[in-house]
């Protein structure tokens, strides 16, 4: 009982996650299950970022090339290698956290806006890469054949085992989240974020820390990437590679909350929503993209620490449970 | 202030918690309709809904736009004339339903998903651009519903092994291959080809296959070489043209590039005799180069020119006509493009006389027709189902007649309005 007490927050954000998804899991409602796809598919990213921009300080312009690099590393394996989901997804995941390693040497070094610049950098020099190399289709990129969605029981199963594949990451991307935000390696992050001279003073090796943060914040979006190009049957540069996405995870981290673990879930959840309520509003579609950047405004404006930031310090007693 | 915090954390909490979590009901969405309304059959009268998703944001919004402005043309105007009457009695007409699709991929499975089971869509129309489209043509076939595919010139999405989806276009393979045979009607002297094209999806298997089928006919390709899409200087390029001694170029990829490219090959005078690019030329602003304009050539899916005698539907003129009575503006080939594919499906009801699906489907895999748009015929191999084999490209020159500028037909011939202009220089 002392041990669920204690892992509260935890358990919270967890039960959050499966509330979000429970919907289409009760109904079995084929374009509702759609949309809380791409909404899970943003907490796993949005929460991933947050490791290394809520925990420690780092904000990365760039962070979708893990999804890219991942998405097309897995996609290749299962169209020209004929390896499955599974493979391509752990593929997926280990090149990713492996690209992230030889860049977090390269280029943690920087700070503030200098490493910003680079992330940039890193994700457009990824896609011209990849945009000349033929074993990855150059710029036309790859396309999956529909029978491969046979060996998973044809399309239909596929597409509905992508949305609990996606869950799984979900809740798994939560409780790294949670892992490290309370372990002491996840305490050395949080000091980098408030002063990184002042925590390697303390003994922390910022150098090492903030690499194996970055890595592990690359390691879900490079899975994701492989299930969810899997899903739509082709990839290409400019799919894989959108600099706008990593924009868009900032802002899901910041309108929940930076350096919780609730707090990009909601963020994520929240921004989703609401875009997809006004892309098919009639009153908002034709302008729902001013819509939505007001409501971000005003919320940025009103609630800079973001939901949980701004509730944690509302009310200090919920902080065991807002984690 | 305490309450208008307040407020606003309960705005946000009720949009990530309580929306995500509840069953999200059917959006109200864009509906276009000249007839009956609901969806609903009733003894006499069966409204079909034709779904799909738009680019109304983000980069193929212009492109995008004139496709559903086509499309929703047909379908005024076939509700208008009441329907289409089948011989059991039953007058069918159409009713639109679309979602933006913010020009990329991120939502394109979860809208048409939504349009195939919310809406109940009894057909389909793709996005625009084949990257949206092969997203999409993934939940079409899952859900068994044709969808026809306009502003998607890719091959490969026919190659996968859908059996409901059918394309409209030239395919992307097809799309210089013309101007090789024009080439080679033209002077068959000529043997040395430079490609030089934008490194992109689309260009690249553009010129992929047209270099394929210029080695087949026996030229030289003296130099095969991309450029970034963000290219402004091709004097490097230019240079490589002049040392490899081409005698023709094939290529480009966009407006911008295409125009820049156009420019700096008349300036520096490059002593090439044919240039077809992609794209740029069938542009009416491609005439702001001037004489920079004169004598190139480019492929283009329809022009309004074109005098193609169709054997269902509008003439040309007549489609030119209505569409710029109703949008006051020239329809461009992407116009064209949706109301075509509109047409074929009226065709293909009307030949299968029924509504169902599959009657549909057969439909479409048995049509050969003629259109304002050109032929239309559909592969209904396994290997490549769906994909374009009657439509071919227009290529059309700009030319001068005294001081002014234009653009003329020059091949097919059974279409052309001049005859080339040739040699460049």
């Amino acid at each position: 009982m002392k041990t669920l007490k204690n892992h509260l927050g935890l358990i919270t954000s967890l039960v959050i996650v499966i509330l979000i998804a429970i919907a289409p899991i009760v109904s079995g409602n084929a374009a509702s299950r759609e949309v809380v796809f791409t909404i899970l598919r943003a907490i796993v990213l949005a929460s991933s970022l947050n490791i290394l921009l809520g925990y420690t300080g780092y904000v990365s312009f760039g962070h979708i090339v893990f999804f890219g690099f991942g998405g097309y590393v897995g996609f290749y394996l299962i169209t020209a290698q004929g390896q499955s989901l599974w493979v391509a997804m752990l593929a997926g995941g280990v090149v990713s956290g492996l690209l992230a390693y030889l860049l977090g040497k390269a280029i943690l070094r920087l700070r503030g806006a200098y490493f910003a610049l680079a992330t940039i950098g890193v994700n457009e020099a990824v896609r011209a890469f990849i945009n000349n190399f033929e074993p990855f289709g150059g710029p036309t990129g790859m396309t999956m054949n529909f029978s491969v969605y046979q060996e998973y029981g044809g399309a239909m199963k596929a597409l509905e085992m992508s949305f609990y594949i996606m869950l799984v990451l979900a809740l798994l991307v939560v409780v790294l989240s949670y892992v490290v935000r309370t372990s002491k390696f996840g305490l050395g992050l949080l000091a980098i974020r408030e002063d990184e001279d002042a925590a390697e003073v303390m003994g922390v090796v910022a150098p090492d820390a903030k690499t194996w943060a970055f890595v592990l914040s690359a390691i879900f979006p490079g899975m994701v990437g492989a299930l969810f190009f899997f899903k739509n049957g082709s990839v290409e540069p400019l799919d894989a590679f959108p600099l706008h996405t990593s924009i868009e995870m900032i802002v899901m981290v910041m309108l929940g909350g930076q350096g919780t673990v609730l707090g990009p879930i909601l963020g994520a959840a929240g921004y989703q929503r609401m875009r997809g309520l006004l892309v098919t509003s009639p009153i908002f579609k034709n302008i729902q993209l001013a819509v939505s950047g007001g409501l971000l405004l005003l919320i940025v404006l009103f609630v800079p620490a973001g939901v949980i930031g701004w509730a944690r310090q509302r009310w200090p007693k919920l902080r065991r449970v807002l984690q | 202030m305490k309450r208008s915090f307040t407020i606003l954390l309960a705005l946000v909490l009720a949009l990530s918690l309580v929306l995500a979590a509840c069953q999200p009901k059917a959006p109200a969405a864009t509906e276009t309709s000249g007839g009956e309304s609901g969806g609903e059959t009733t003894a006499k009268t069966q409204t079909l809904v034709i779904g799909f998703t738009a680019s109304q944001t983000g980069k193929y919004n212009v492109s995008s736009g004139r496709q559903v402005n086509g499309l929703n043309l047909w379908m005024k105007q076939i509700n208008e004339a009441g329907g289409i009457k089948l011989s059991d009695g039953t007058v069918v007409t159409f009713k639109a339903v679309s979602y933006d699709d913010e020009s990329n991929k991120d939502r394109v499975q979860e809208l048409y998903t939504r349009l195939a089971t919310e809406d109940n869509a009894d057909l389909l129309i793709s996005p625009y651009s084949s990257g949206l489209t092969a997203a999409a043509a993934v939940i079409a076939e899952q859900y068994g519903k044709v969808m026809l595919t306009t502003g998607a010139a890719s091959d490969a999405t026919y190659k996968q092994g859908y059996t409901k989806v059918f394309q409209m276009y030239t395919p992307a393979s097809r799309y210089l291959t013309g101007a090789v045979d024009l080439l080679a009607k033209t002077d068959p002297s000529v043997k040395k080809v430079a490609f030089v094209y934008e490194n992109s999806k689309f260009s690249t298997a553009v010129v992929e296959a047209a270099k394929e089928y210029a080695a087949s006919k026996g030229y030289d390709v003296v130099l095969f070489e991309g450029y970034d899409p963000e290219t402004t200087d091709f004097g490097p390029f230019i240079n490589k043209i002049q040392d490899a001694g081409a005698e023709a170029i094939l290529g480009g990829g966009h407006f911008q590039d295409g125009s820049a490219f156009a420019r700096q090959l008349y300036e520096k005078n490059v002593p090439v005799k044919f240039v077809t690019l992609l794209v740029a030329p069938p542009e009416p602003d491609f005439a702001d180069l001037g004489d920079a304009a004169v004598g190139i050539i480019g492929p283009s899916q329809w022009e309004p020119l074109a005098a193609f005698k169709p054997d269902f539907g509008p003439t040309g003129k007549e489609f030119e006509d209505a569409y710029m009575a109703a949008y006051s503006e020239e329809p461009s080939y992407h116009s064209a493009g949706g109301y075509a594919a509109g047409l074929v499906l009226e065709k293909a009801i009307r030949d299968a006389d029924s509504t169902d699906p599959d009657a549909i489907k057969a439909a479409l895999d048995n049509m050969d027709l003629t259109l304002f748009f050109g032929k239309i015929k559909f592969d209904t191999s396994p290997e490549a189902h769906g994909l374009q084999i009657g439509h071919s490209m227009i290529y059309i020159q700009w030319q001068k007649d005294g001081d002014k500028l234009g653009k003329q037909v020059v091949w097919p011939e059974d279409g052309a309005t001049a005859e080339v202009l040739y040699p460049l220089h």
